[in-house]
């Protein structure tokens, strides 16, 4: 590996870290189009940053273009307060709006300069390590890697300092309003975090992969798991591979680096998604499967615990009297069988003691719904896991 | 019943978009009483527990508690908001949600400690929840889920609580312990302010009431003003309770 190809993983590493920290607030705060909005509308603060400072690695430009981001998060609020239209109808009014201004600002003024919609919008990664910080002379890196590197230490800062409050806000803002944690500073906080990265990060990835590196890691750790901080681990593991992936994709395939790193995110989505352990669709399909089962089972033994007559009870007649097909009639049996609920004599079924106590106990549960009754069934059944 | 006056609300005025939904409302609160604030739906109850709070921006009015605004006062109150007003799918346990409780007296920046954490577990036992203490939020059932809010609260050892239709979708044993908890406090000192829908069971769980549309129609003891008059005043049909003692 060359020192650019490490330059250019290191910065979308630090991209892909600095990303994922807001983005899973924005996640469990379902505002994940709210960053959309964001790295759309701040073109135009871009623009008036670079006429006024001819760098588009400046720090000036940086705050003004995330001022732009704050404007739209404020006039989203504001349109929506007033009752006349809903949140995304505000987002999609005011994004274009301002985006647009940027477009014919560029058009306007800047087509003589080194500032188009392209190279905002897609960025340039495989350029990044061209353009050096140097201090007294010393190469010191390539410039948007400090930039991003400082735009991440920050993040991370605010975020250890801040992580109570912006869980409590995140989980119950009038828990947190009342307990003094204002949400609206909490909120503009976490919008100015989201902005000034969205900008830092433009010409790394683009504004528009931005929000795929935002939102992309957070909803597949979403999905793996149940505690904050974990999913904040796993938002930033699947980011950096993500980030390191998708730059060897583009190497094989010498195509876009943001582009093969979007791609890698959606494709860890998907995976996750149909195979996350309890939270994916094959797992939530397979549990579904035997829920309906057992459900079955449960029928069927209630049903042979409340007769007793014999011509109830054999084999041929439950088909009929419970009104289910053969096949589902014949795998309610095994499983019942299998778990020693039932004998089967002469085709004459009857409930063995433990069948007879789990219906008991199931019935009980179901009638009472107290948890404490039933942990020691959990393991064999999933119908009771809620 | 010449107590201290725990809250004291003054002429507050809330509206949304200039529309009032609470209007021209004087309260005071006794220190020591477990209040019902009664009244049909859109009457401004929720309202008024979180215009006290500060949730909300009145347009007109003051509260005090025990004398001072509330912003100075934050650590004596608790509050239950409604069960609803969360996400429960939010990634976080049982016990992380009543250490919740704990983040008001540790202001901003310090985490929750050991000390903290002993008191949630504590909290959580009070309210029967000590076994799902490690059990992520939206695998409880609804009458769970409330119990930890109550615990939450708990958590706060504060002197007056506020809850929010507590007993919302949760089943009698569940309704049974929150009330016999509340109850507990009220004997304990606290003041306890419950927003509550279910006419028949007021008598029965509350020694103070507060009846409110818009307006205050009338506050004070079960005993002397829960009747016929005042139920008829605030939900505008004749109401006639046969369960006055």
């Amino acid at each position: 590996m060359s020192s650019a190809q490490i330059e250019i993983q290191l910065i979308a590493s630090l991209v892909a870290v600095a990303c994922a920290i807001p983005g899973t607030f924005l996640v469990l705060r379902k505002m994940a189009m709210i960053s959309d909005a964001i790295s759309h509308s701040i073109l135009p603060g871009i623009v008036i940053g670079f006429f006024i400072t001819h760098d588009l690695n400046s720090p000036l430009l940086i705050l003004l273009a995330a001022f732009t981001g704050i404007i739209t998060v404020v006039l989203v609020e504001y349109i929506q307060k007033t009752g006349l239209v809903k949140e995304d109808t505000a987002i999609g009014l005011v994004f274009p709006a301002l985006f647009s201004i940027g477009v014919i600002m560029i058009a306007k003024n800047a087509n003589d300069v080194h500032l188009d919609v392209d190279a905002v919008l897609l960025g340039e990664l495989a350029f990044a390590p061209f353009d050096r910080l140097i201090i007294g002379g010393t190469d010191v890196g390539p410039k948007s890697l400090w930039i991003i590197g400082m735009i991440l230490l920050i993040t991370i800062s605010l975020l250890i300092a801040f992580f109570k409050e912006l869980k409590v806000s995140t989980f119950d803002k009038g828990l947190a309003a009342s307990l003094g944690f204002s949400p609206a500073i909490i909120h503009y906080g976490l919008m100015s975090v989201s902005s000034v990265t969205t900008v830092g990060a433009f010409d790394a990835v683009g504004a528009i992969l931005v929000v795929a590196l935002m939102i992309a890691p957070a909803a597949t750790a979403y999905l793996l798991t149940t505690d904050l901080k974990k999913m904040l681990a796993l938002s930033i593991g699947f980011g950096i591979f993500s980030a390191v992936f998708g730059y060897w994709v583009a190497h094989w395939l010498d195509a876009s680096i943001a582009g093969s790193i979007t791609t890698v995110l959606g494709l860890v989505f998907l995976l996750v998604y149909l195979f996350a352990p309890s939270k994916g669709v094959i797992a939530v399909m397979y549990r579904e499967k035997q829920q309906r089962k057992e459900v079955s089972l449960l029928t069927f033994l209630l049903h042979l615990k409340n007769h007793d007559e014999i011509s109830e009870r054999h084999v041929k007649h439950l088909n009929e009297h419970i009104n289910w097909q053969k096949v589902r009639s014949r795998s309610v049996l095994d499983l019942a069988l299998k778990n020693n609920m039932i004998d089967i004599e002469n085709q004459i079924v009857s409930l063995t003691k433990k069948g007879d106590e789990f219906t008991s106990k199931a019935i009980d549960y179901i009638i009472t719904n107290r948890d404490a009754q039933i942990e020691d069934m959990k393991d064999d059944f999933f119908l009771f896991r809620g | 019943m010449e107590n201290t006056i725990a809250v004291k609300v003054d002429d507050l005025t809330v509206a949304y978009n200039y529309k009032p939904v609470l209007w021209d409302i004087d309260l005071e609160i006794p220190e020591g009483v477990l209040m019902a604030i009664v009244g049909p739906n859109g009457a401004g109850k929720s309202t008024l527990i979180k215009a006290i709070l500060g949730i909300l921006k009145p347009i007109a009015g003051s509260v005090s508690i025990y004398g001072k605004p509330y912003e100075k006062q934050r650590q004596l109150v608790a509050y239950v908001p409604q069960k609803g007003s969360v996400d429960w799918d939010f990634p976080t346990t049982a016990l992380d949600v009543v250490m919740m409780g704990t983040y008001g007296s540790l202001g901003w920046i310090k985490r929750p400690g050991q000390k903290e954490k002993k008191a949630a577990l504590e909290a959580l036992e009070k309210v029967g929840m000590l076994a799902f203490k490690g059990r992520q939020i939206s695998q409880l059932s609804g009458g769970q889920q409330q119990r930890i809010f109550l615990a939450r609260a708990l958590v706060q050892n504060a002197s007056i609580y506020f809850m929010d239709e507590p007993f919302q979708g949760v089943d009698a044993s569940t309704e049974i312990a929150i009330i016999n908890i509340l109850k507990a406090l009220r004997k304990a000192g606290k003041t306890v302010i419950v927003v509550h829908h279910d006419l028949q069971t007021v008598p029965e769980y509350f020694d103070w009431v507060t009846f409110l549309n818009v307006k205050k129609i009338a506050t004070g003891p079960v005993k002397d003003i829960f009747n016929d008059d005042n139920l008829t005043k605030t939900y505008g049909i004749n109401y006639k309770v046969s369960i006055q003692e």
